[in-house]
């Protein structure tokens, strides 16, 4: 099963398009990254996922084939907004006490664990909360609905690195407790790693780039050497990102077959922000696995 | 890092949705802040509606028949017509508007309950505390009128006192509140919603005080009767008759005068025959009814009996209901499409 499946989704604000022929599957249990620049979709693909933005064009479905926005999608995906919106002007214990009344599966002893652990006072104000705290509040929330797939939209920006670790730290703890999946937008692409197995970069409005992290990483190699080869051995390969100097070359490039490089070249592994990042600079470059078929899906779980 | 197979997720049992309570306490809890502001309103009026009718009887009945309105009354029913613009100001146009404007939208439409069922809970809650309080408040300034009403200083058929009855006050607070339910979800501004807001039901309820209620008065037939000569006027009218007359209770829309053979007089006319009814009643020299009796003329009233101020003030308060209701439908159905 796939937690969120889109097929041609696009949407339009007035004579913009925020997403274009956007077609993919992220499978169930994973913590996916969705990484963009600015504008490229990110944040309308999740407000698509949550129900907030209805689609111009195309379909998207979550956990299955429920629509978003649904009362059952609604019961099973929890959502945090980027610069948190909660009531500034209610304190925690009622900011808490309000997302109970609204959710019949709220575990209000969990979230008021939680809050005790991360010493958040249940009397300040929201609005006098520091932005960490902030953060960690509406995820605390979200956590508490016991949902089937969170999503996260820029849940980093506005934190600081001690913050920032803090954060995921919660999230990863109530992954490995519960099992839920994760979707999450950032800028971060540093600390993806660490946290994400699973990758989608949107550029301009359409996925550019989706699959298993280490698969990607695997599919990916710097290719450095003499800079008048570079042309010939980049007719070998698939080239993402081609980089020259006065005597030297260096190709960042999909291997996908078993080519031998030339001597005097020399293949070495790319990290994932440098792939992120060449990607990102080239948005007419592309590697789309697409969705996991069911048979595929299946290998997977065996294996 | 390890690569996890994909897991299904399993599809689990649906719980049950969310109870009308809790999300009636969600609203208490989220709005709390303006419906306290609006109780000390009430409470303010309330008490300066009690200290003005112990004091009134005693200064009604000094002026007599015909006297002046008591000033302090008007002026204390003109702040209770204003209720319904507070509602819809304060507790109607932010409703949306603040949500959109601040984003919290994002976590309330995001919740479990849903974004429908979430506004319409939160309407009916605010409504049902609006159509309370407002009821309240008629009630309380009917009380307050009734002192003056039956010496026939002030009468509830008025401009003004029509529309801050019980049911008429409910009517319009719940019509204020819901229009500027909408007008915030259009703008999406909790400044601009509520200045809009402001404009749109003060205009309306002076445009009632001016003009809405007299039409309003007019869609029933009236009905017509020949009066005695006394505590008559002649032309058009829309006033109220004074206490203790045939016609009491009741709202004077038209006076005229016939001659032989039944013709109305025209203005000049009439106003002779008035005169010299009302000369010869004060001189006491002649039975005004016999006079003009001897001389073939006769008064005529037409107007709506006091038998239907309810009626009308049901009417009143359903037109304004339905108006509400259509405002709160297309507050839904903005709501649903916002995307």
């Amino acid at each position: 099963m796939n937690v969120v499946e889109t097929s041609g989704l696009a949407k339009r604000y007035r004579s913009t398009w925020a997403l274009r022929d956007c077609t993919l599957a992220v499978p169930a249990g994973r913590i996916v990254a969705l990484v963009g620049p600015n504008g490229a979709g990110k944040t309308t693909l999740l407000h698509c996922a949550v129900g907030l933005c209805t689609a111009t064009n195309g379909n998207i479905t979550v956990l299955g084939d429920l629509a978003p926005g649904s009362l059952d999608a609604l019961e099973r995906v929890a959502f945090v907004a980027q610069d948190v919106p909660l009531y500034k002007y209610l304190s925690v214990r009622s900011m808490v006490a309000v997302a109970r009344n609204l959710n019949s599966r709220f575990d209000q002893a969990q979230a008021e664990e939680r809050l005790r652990a991360l010493e958040i006072p249940p009397d300040r104000k929201v609005g006098k909360l520091s932005g960490g705290q902030q953060a960690q509040l509406a995820l605390t929330l979200s956590l508490a609905r016991d949902p089937d797939l969170l999503v996260l939209d820029e849940p980093l920006a506005r934190l600081d690195p001690l913050a920032r670790h803090d954060f995921m730290a919660l999230v990863m703890a109530a992954v490995a407790a519960s099992g839920f999946s994760v979707i999450f937008s950032s800028h971060v692409v540093s600390e993806l790693e660490r946290f994400a197995d699973y990758l989608i970069v949107l550029a301009r409005g359409r996925v550019q780039m989706l699959g298993d992290i280490d698969d990607l990483l695997a599919g990916h190699a710097m290719l450095s050497g003499p800079v008048e080869e570079s042309d010939l051995v980049g007719e070998q390969f698939a080239v993402v990102q081609t980089r020259k100097a006065a005597r030297h070359a260096e190709l960042l490039v999909r291997t996908t077959g078993n080519s031998e490089l030339p001597s005097g070249w020399e293949s070495d592994h790319v990290s994932l922000e440098e792939l992120v990042l060449a990607y990102l600079r080239d948005p007419s470059a592309s590697m789309l696995p697409g969705p996991l078929t069911p048979d595929e899906l299946e290998v997977s779980e065996v294996t | 890092m390890t690569v996890r197979a994909p897991v299904p997720v399993l599809p689990r049992a649906h719980g049950h949705p969310v109870p009308w309570r809790p999300m009636a306490r969600a609203t208490w809890l989220q709005h709390r802040g303006g419906l306290i502001g609006v109780l000390m309103l009430f409470s303010t009026c309330a008490l300066a509606i009690v200290v003005e009718r112990l004091t009134a009887p005693s200064y009604a009945r000094s002026l007599g028949v015909g006297s002046v309105n008591n000033p302090s009354f008007t002026f204390l029913a003109h702040v209770v017509q204003l209720f319904p613009v507070v509602i819809g100001v304060f507790v109607g146009a932010p409703l949306i508007s603040r949500e959109l404007e601040s984003g919290t939208f994002r976590f309330t439409w995001t919740q479990e309950v849903g974004r429908t069922r979430f506004v319409v809970t939160t309407l009916v809650v605010l409504a049902g505390f609006t159509v309370v309080s407002a009821c309240g408040l008629g009630a309380l300034l009917g009380w307050c009128a009734h002192g003056f009403e039956v010496v026939g200083i002030q009468s509830q058929w008025q401009p003004g006192l029509f529309d801050v009855t019980p049911v008429t006050l409910a009517g319009w607070a719940l019509f204020a509140l819901v229009l500027g339910t909408f007008l915030g979800a259009v703008i999406g501004r909790s400044v601009a919603a509520m200045a809009a807001t402001a404009f749109s039901v003060g205009g309306l309820v002076v445009a009632s005080n001016l003009d809405l209620v007299h039409r309003l008065l007019a869609i029933a037939p009236l009905v017509t009767s020949r009066v005695p000569p006394l505590s008559m006027a002649i032309g058009t009218l829309n006033s109220t008759s004074f206490a203790g007359g045939e016609l009491s209770g009741s709202w004077l829309v038209r006076g005229w005068v016939t001659g032989t053979g039944g013709r109305e007089l025209n203005g000049l006319a009439a106003y002779d025959v008035m005169d010299h009814v009302q000369s010869a009643a004060v001189r006491g020299v002649t039975d005004p009814t016999r006079w003009l009796s001897l001389h073939h003329y006769a008064l005529w009233m037409s107007y709506q009996p006091a038998g239907r101020f309810w009626i009308f003030q049901v009417v009143a308060a359903a037109i304004l209901v339905f108006l509400a209701a259509l405002l709160a439908l297309a507050t839904v159905r903005l709501v649903r499409r916002r995307a």
